[in-house]
């Protein structure tokens, strides 16, 4: 669902994780191969298991669900571990691509958030561990813009006209103008389509910038003043400077929860699991939201953390609905030709 | 490349013919191989996650042609055509200056145009957008020059990504312009300038004919690779308008799931190329006499 360009490879997260791995190297350790999105594992947390394990991690990075299932289904590597969204996990478990997860092996499982174990890509986290969840939504310039915004009909306004941020993410955009016009997010028919298609269009007519990558530097760098954005940028944005403010659209909104699960081509199942167990600690989960504030599942990481990062609206926005974006197969081709054709009209 | 100089005998020649096995090896392997595979399978179909599924269709084809992809594939030629002329206008004065001095100089500014590939591209761009944000260097100056009131939009525009293009072409317009103007014979324009010619008229009797393989040579290696470019489009731009290189990245690592579709995008991309090269190639023979 983000998507990272490949630029990010240089952060130090995966230099520091390198040089860890060669320092290893010399033992011949055992080896765990970890397959996620760039930066989005934090160093630290690779550093820690291989000095306590001694198992070395290889972390391989892609910057979209699909590109990971993509290189995963062409075969040229295994992994032990992938960290799909939900969506992707729910086609990979259909398809047969995930092992189930040994349950005895992960003693922690009880840290999951009640709402974050049953959703419909893995009811019961028999094939997957949610690693952290998110929203997406509205980031708003506070200095810039003094009416309320509440919702997607509040935002995409004339008066906002190339003042806009949002994801460069087709699914995303389209399941907006759906909510909005209460229909379900995740019937992609050609009738719901057709039927967004008009909002949609007025609405990216206003937008500046696409961007998944880091939607908040257009918002830092004062380009654009609002914005429609994952709830993990809004929140650095907020640690940055409070006069950003998030807020779940009215319209409707749809949390994300990224998982960890291992394929059935795994080589290193042991350590795939050594690796999840690990990852459940709350000691270790409250790392990744140090570095990357979104929403985490683990109950005991959130009681570690200091009462401002609790209290990021983005990171903990008063949430009640828990329907996710589900696996819409072929008709996500059907969005990205409506989605090319609208972005190609004057 | 028949330039005549320390040719072989043909004995010598068949000796060490087994040299050119690693090129040879190279292009069936990242050249052809690839392009057959992606010929393949742009007649292909896929299934719900994406796999390819060896079905044949033409269906790929026909979209390829419907008016929206048409309209991607016009827009960016245009962007590549226009980049290539603003780096050609750009690149002659800068080559033919370079290669008009003295070794050293030559030497030291040939540098400084290859300077920049020592540095990551998007690390370049980023510099870019640093300098053109809205609270960017460039506003900050013309806002202290007393030159404008307000900020100017200068990221995110059309303008921002001809200007990204450009930035990261044209070194490849001026190194090919440069080798072709070195071997121009200082007295032809001596000549031209003393039997009345303008500058102009100089430029294009004298220059533009005998530095014609370097301006090939530059704008192929200008124009084709902008044609695909996407990250600029996407960062100095702002995604705004996709381009046929989005587009085709799209279907292959993006949402759209779409390898078939996205390899009939590459093989028309290619075919097209390969065309308008040869009737290049045919009109400069034709030419050359």
């Amino acid at each position: 669902m983000h998507l990272r360009r490949p630029f990010r490879l240089l952060r130090p997260s995966l230099a520091a994780a390198l040089l860890a791995a060669t320092a290893l190297a010399a033992r011949a350790a055992e080896k765990l191969s970890l397959f996620a999105w760039s930066e989005y594992v934090p160093a630290r947390v690779i550093e820690g298991f291989t000095r306590e394990t001694g198992i070395q991690v290889d972390y391989e990075t892609y910057a979209s669900g699909e590109e990971m299932l993509s290189k995963l289904l062409t075969g040229g590597a295994a992994y032990d571990l992938v960290q799909p969204p939900d969506y992707i996990a729910e086609a990979m478990i259909r398809n047969k691509l995930l092992r189930p997860l040994d349950a005895g092996r992960l003693t922690r499982l009880d840290q999951i958030a009640p709402e974050v174990r049953a959703l419909p890509h893995d009811p019961g986290m028999k094939y997957t561990v949610p690693y952290m969840t998110g929203t997406v939504g509205i980031v708003v310039n506070t200095a810039k813009v003094k009416e309320p915004v509440r919702g997607y009909r509040d935002l995409f306004q004339e008066k906002y006209r190339n003042r806009i941020v949002v994801v460069n993410d087709n699914r995303e955009i389209v399941s907006w103008a759906l909510v909005t016009l209460g229909l379900d997010q995740n019937a992609i028919t050609p009738a719901n389509l057709a039927r967004a298609r008009p909002l949609v269009a007025e609405w990216i007519k206003l937008v500046k910038v696409f961007d998944s990558d880091s939607p908040k530097t257009p918002l830092l760098n004062g380009d654009v003043d609002l914005g429609v954005v994952w709830s993990g940028e809004a929140a650095r944005l907020i640690q940055e400077n409070p006069k950003f403010t998030y807020v779940l659209p009215v319209e409707g909104y749809h949390p994300f929860v990224d998982v960890l699960a291992i394929p059935t081509t795994a080589r290193n199942v042991a350590a795939a699991h050594r690796f999840l167990d690990y990852l459940l600690r709350p000691e270790v989960a409250k790392l990744v939201s140090d570095e990357f504030p979104y929403t985490n599942p683990n109950l005991g990481a959130r009681r570690l953390l200091t009462p401002a990062q609790r209290a990021n609206p983005a990171s903990y926005p008063p949430m009640t609905a828990w329907n996710t974006f589900r696996d819409i197969g072929r008709a996500a081709a059907d969005i990205d030709r409506m989605m090319t054709d609208l972005k190609n009209r004057p | 490349m028949r330039s005549g100089a320390a040719t072989p005998t043909r004995a010598s020649g068949s000796r060490t013919g087994w040299l050119l096995l690693p090129l040879a090896g190279w292009l069936v392997a990242f050249v052809l191989a690839p392009a057959l595979i992606l010929l393949v399978i742009s007649f292909a179909t896929r299934d719900d996650l994406g796999r390819v599924v060896f079905a044949f269709s033409l269906e790929n084809y026909g979209r390829v042609f419907d008016p929206v992809y048409l309209g991607i594939f016009a827009r960016s030629v245009g962007y590549a055509a226009l980049t290539t002329v603003l780096c050609i206008a750009l690149a002659y004065p800068v080559a033919w200056h370079i290669a008009r001095l003295g070794a050293p100089w030559r030497q030291r500014l040939l540098l400084l145009v290859m300077i920049p590939f020592w540095t990551s591209f998007l690390i370049r761009t980023y510099a870019w957008i640093t300098i053109l944000k809205q609270e960017g260097l460039l506003n900050g100056v013309l806002r202290h020059a007393g030159l404008i009131a307000a900020p100017l939009e200068f990221l995110y525009t059309p303008g921002a990504v001809v200007l990204g293009l450009v930035y990261a072409y044209l070194p490849f317009m001026i190194l090919p312009l440069y080798a072709s103007a070195e071997k121009v014979e200082p007295s032809l324009i001596e000549a031209a300038h003393d039997l009345g010619c303008g500058p102009w008229r100089t430029f294009a009797t004298i220059v533009l004919p005998l530095t014609r393989p370097g301006l090939a040579a530059g704008v192929m290696m200008v124009f084709v690779p902008a044609i695909g470019m996407f990250a600029i489009s996407d960062l100095m731009g702002g995604a705004r308008v996709p381009m046929l290189g989005n587009v085709i990245q799209d279907q292959f690592v993006g949402q759209a799931r779409d390898k078939p579709f996205g390899a009939a995008l590459g093989v028309v991309f290619l075919l097209l190329f390969l065309v308008s090269y040869a009737l290049l190639r045919r009109r400069a023979e034709v030419r050359l006499g």
